[in-house]
């Protein structure tokens, strides 16, 4: 679905962002991007999107080589990409349906198309009955379930998502998780970079850790692992690419584990 | 493009009435420079119809001295038609003493004493001559007097409107120019209020823009409505200079029919012209409109 090919890129101040990256997602996988701050997750996301372009080296999506599309060819790869940040990026001035709507609407769907998907996905997010609401009566977790609708009301390939729970507490951020969970079981990729050591460890999917624009680890079912496994650090990259375990097609017991994110974190914070 | 007109309508004019301060400032700019261009247009064309109505008219008159004998009179006649650039075969007319007196009478009639001191015998009888082109009018006139003196016996003298038009034509010519770089001046500086107003409009949907980005909106469906903007900005500014240009035509139109100044009466344009002038102030309005949005969406939105 995703594959990096010795990708390199660095800003202007030549400090490289990534360096030489090597991977490879599949259909469904569910990958965590950890790694300090600085350490090239976001540059990771942004050169997806095709905000940026690498240096040297090409990324595929669904097999075509996003740094040859011309400039008037990037919002249609944009249109297989879902997207979710931590400041959720909603419009103040739209109610929740007409924010999950402008993204069907802005891409000319039909209006009776666009009210079908809407109603639907509002369902899904569990937001059934807030669509006349405007994004400032709503909580923070229910914000972000509205930019989650917003970024899959398209049914995208990839749903990436930055740092989704940034903004949100445990309990909140385990519901996004859940919602996150539920899309990918619909076979929807879905990269989230993250710093939320709780949900890593509970989740046990694919983990790619970045440090300085390098992959330290890129390992099925991991977990956050710098602080709470010290075994893992300064481990040269270990290159599993990802061989379909751990990618959420199995039946699994995720909504269990999921619900022990906060006791995890919990956990955490009394170390 | 994938921009339903629906669409780019309703955005259009959502941010007009968002941006409406900006907006209303670059509109009255472009109707301001548009209505002196306008104006400046209107002017070049009626000095033009107004000199070429006098010059086709009268081209050249040559008194002659009240007592001219029958044989001078002869001498001029042969003269005049000898001469390629008067017009063939009755392009001069000759009036008699009589008829050159009323002639005079109409002329001085604001000044009564002069007339009492005029009579047929004493006024100088003229010959009114077209030429085949006005502009040969000093040519063919020195034959006839030149120096401030006769060239022909029993001629008293000769004029012809070369002169009074060549000064006309010099002070509106300046005037026209004095219009046109004004105009010019202000059709940039709307320009320039329309490149403002539309990156207001810009920034003021950043957050928009954003998320059209991110859900793979196309540049041009991001684009259009900000560049319409700007197109209806300069749009509405030139209706508002037509109405002025046309107002001024009928403004001329009343002074001339009211004051009855015949004199002016290729002042006011008939509609085929008027129309081209209003047209092409619409099309100014339309293209300042454009280039003004269209540097401000290439500059300011990134896309």
């Amino acid at each position: 679905m995703i594959r990096f090919e010795n990708v390199t890129k660095s800003y202007k101040n030549n400090v490289p962002a990534l360096v030489d990256i090597s991977m490879e997602f599949l259909r469904g996988e569910f990958v965590f991007l950890v790694g300090p701050s600085g350490s090239g997750k976001t540059t990771f996301l942004r050169l997806l999107l095709r905000e940026e372009t690498p240096d040297t080296g090409r990324i595929l999506v669904a097999g075509r080589d996003i740094g040859a599309l011309s400039e008037s060819k990037v919002p249609y790869l944009r249109r297989n990409l879902g997207c979710v940040f931590q400041d959720f990026r909603l419009l103040p001035n739209k109610t929740v349906a007409e924010n999950v709507a402008f993204a069907l609407e802005v891409i000319g769907r039909p209006r009776s198309v666009v009210r079908t998907q809407v109603s639907q996905v509002l369902d899904l997010v569990g937001l059934g009955k807030k669509g006349d609401r405007r994004p400032d009566e709503l909580s923070g977790g229910e914000q972000q379930r509205v930019a989650i609708a917003r970024a899959f009301v398209n049914r995208p390939l990839v749903l990436l998502a930055d740092e989704p729970t940034g903004n949100l507490d445990p309990a909140t951020s385990q519901g996004i998780m859940k919602l996150l969970d539920r899309i990918n079981r619909t076979g929807t990729t879905v990269v989230m970079a993250t710093h939320d050591v709780g949900i890593v460890d509970t989740m046990r999917r694919r983990v790619i850790e970045l440090e300085h624009g390098h992959v330290v680890r890129d390992q099925a079912r991991g977990v956050y692992g710098v602080s709470t496994d010290t075994s893992t650090r300064g481990v040269p990259a270990i290159s599993v690419v990802a061989n379909g375990h751990g990618n959420g097609f199995e039946p699994s017991e995720d909504e269990d584990r999921i619900d022990q994110i906060a006791p995890a974190r919990a956990r955490r914070g009394q170390r | 493009m994938g921009v339903s007109v629906e669409y780019a309508a309703k955005e259009t004019l959502a941010n007009l009435w968002r941006n409406r301060v900006m907006a209303l400032a670059a509109i009255l700019t472009v109707a301001v420079s548009l209505s002196l261009v306008g104006t400046a247009l209107l002017l070049r064309q009626s000095v033009n119809r107004q000199i070429g109505e006098w010059s086709n008219n009268v081209s050249l008159q040559i008194f002659m001295n009240p007592g001219a004998t029958k044989g001078q009179l002869t001498e001029v006649r042969s003269l005049i038609s000898q001469t390629p650039q008067i017009v063939k075969p009755h392009g001069c007319s000759y009036l008699d003493p009589q008829q050159s007196f009323n002639e005079a009478k109409k002329v001085l009639a604001s000044v009564p004493s002069a007339i009492g001191a005029l009579s047929p015998s004493t006024v100088p009888t003229v010959f009114r001559c077209q030429l085949t082109n006005p502009k040969d009018a000093a040519t063919v006139g020195s034959l006839f007097y030149a120096n401030k003196t006769p060239q022909v016996s029993g001629v008293y003298m000769a004029t012809w409107p070369g002169q009074s038009i060549k000064v006309m034509e010099k002070i509106t010519g300046i005037l026209q120019i004095v219009l046109f770089a004004i105009a010019v001046i202000l059709l940039i500086s709307s320009a320039a209020l329309i490149l403002n107003a539309i990156r207001m409009a810009i920034f003021s949907r950043r957050r928009e823009v954003g998320v059209m980005k991110l859900v793979g909106a196309t540049n041009w469906f991001i684009r259009v409505p900000f560049m319409l903007e700007g197109l209806v900005q300069g749009l509405l500014g030139s209706l508002v200079a037509v109405l002025v240009v046309l107002g001024s035509n009928i403004g001329v139109r009343w002074l001339v029919n009211h004051y009855n100044v015949s004199l002016l009466s290729a002042s006011v344009l008939p509609a085929h012209q008027l129309i081209t002038i209003e047209l092409l102030v619409v099309v100014m309005g339309v293209a300042i409109g454009a280039a003004g949005s269209f540097v401000a969406v290439r500059r300011f939105l990134d896309v």
